[in-house]
């Protein structure tokens, strides 16, 4: 297994028509529920809002990276959602948010230590500007894959 | 300069590994040798060795928790920030870095 399968085509979003950070999350949970990541929306977003508010996911360079462990998960994954124009978030450089990561990790982690490890590798690709610059450009979902995966 | 790390945050998930990577970055970057370990929800991983510690001319902390093996850097030159610290501003968390060897010496 690769970075790649944990970046999921379905659950890309290059066409965000969120506003603010409610729709936002709102929207990327629903679209984690739909490829069944999740099994419910307002349990998973309780605990995703859980962490939004012990410190700031908005990591600058206009990324976001709402994140939490939930009983609601069924399988580590996550959304990402861009958006055209920037959306108020609270952020570390004071800037909106125009690439939004959703992370979605169980409570209990007994067998995905793979998927963990995938994970934490594509956490650390966040930490890359020039990945970062790529991934906002993206047109479509596989640029999105493309940027972080490679 | 030898530098190494320890990287941990509430959740062990995300910034964890952003932290890493960017202190990893701006250290290579600014010419020195740095190594971050990480302690996050799958475990540690990239663990410093002993020899790794003994070397180093300073440790940087960046958690949001309690590290483990926090006693392995006894005696050495220590910078506690947070993560977000990291993430945010790692070119100038590895200048101050300099500054404090450099004082030191």
């Amino acid at each position: 297994m690769e970075v790649k399968d944990i970046v999921d085509l379905k659950t890309i979003k290059t066409d965000l028509s969120a506003k603010n950070k409610e729709e936002a999350l709102q929207e990327l949970a629903e679209v984690l529920l739909k490829n069944e990541y999740i099994s419910d929306v307002e349990v998973f977003l309780e605990d995703i809002y859980a962490r939004e508010a012990v410190g700031q996911t908005g990591i600058g360079n206009y990324i976001a990276i709402p994140h939490g462990n939930s009983e609601a998960v069924n399988k580590i994954g996550v959304a990402i959602g861009i958006t055209q124009e920037e959306i108020p978030w609270e952020t570390l450089d004071g800037n909106g948010v125009k690439g939004i990561i959703l992370f979605a990790v169980g409570k209990e982690n007994d067998g995905a230590q793979t998927h963990l490890k995938l994970l934490s590798l594509f956490a650390r690709k966040l930490g890359n500007d020039e990945v970062i610059e790529k991934m906002l450009q993206s047109k479509n979902a596989s640029d999105v894959q493309e940027a972080l995966c490679n | 300069m030898k530098i190494v790390g320890v990287a941990a945050c509430t959740v062990g998930i995300a910034h964890t590994y952003i932290a890493q990577e960017k202190l990893e970055n701006a250290g290579k970057k600014a010419g020195h040798e740095i190594s971050v370990e990480t302690q996050g929800t799958i475990g540690t991983e990239s663990e410093l060795t002993q020899e790794q510690i003994a070397e180093a001319d300073i440790v940087i902390i960046a958690a949001d928790v309690k590290i483990a093996g926090r006693e392995r850097f006894e005696g050495k030159r220590i910078i506690q920030v947070t993560t977000e610290i990291a993430v945010k501003s790692p070119n100038k968390l590895i200048e101050k870095a300099v500054e404090v060897v450099n004082q030191k010496n």
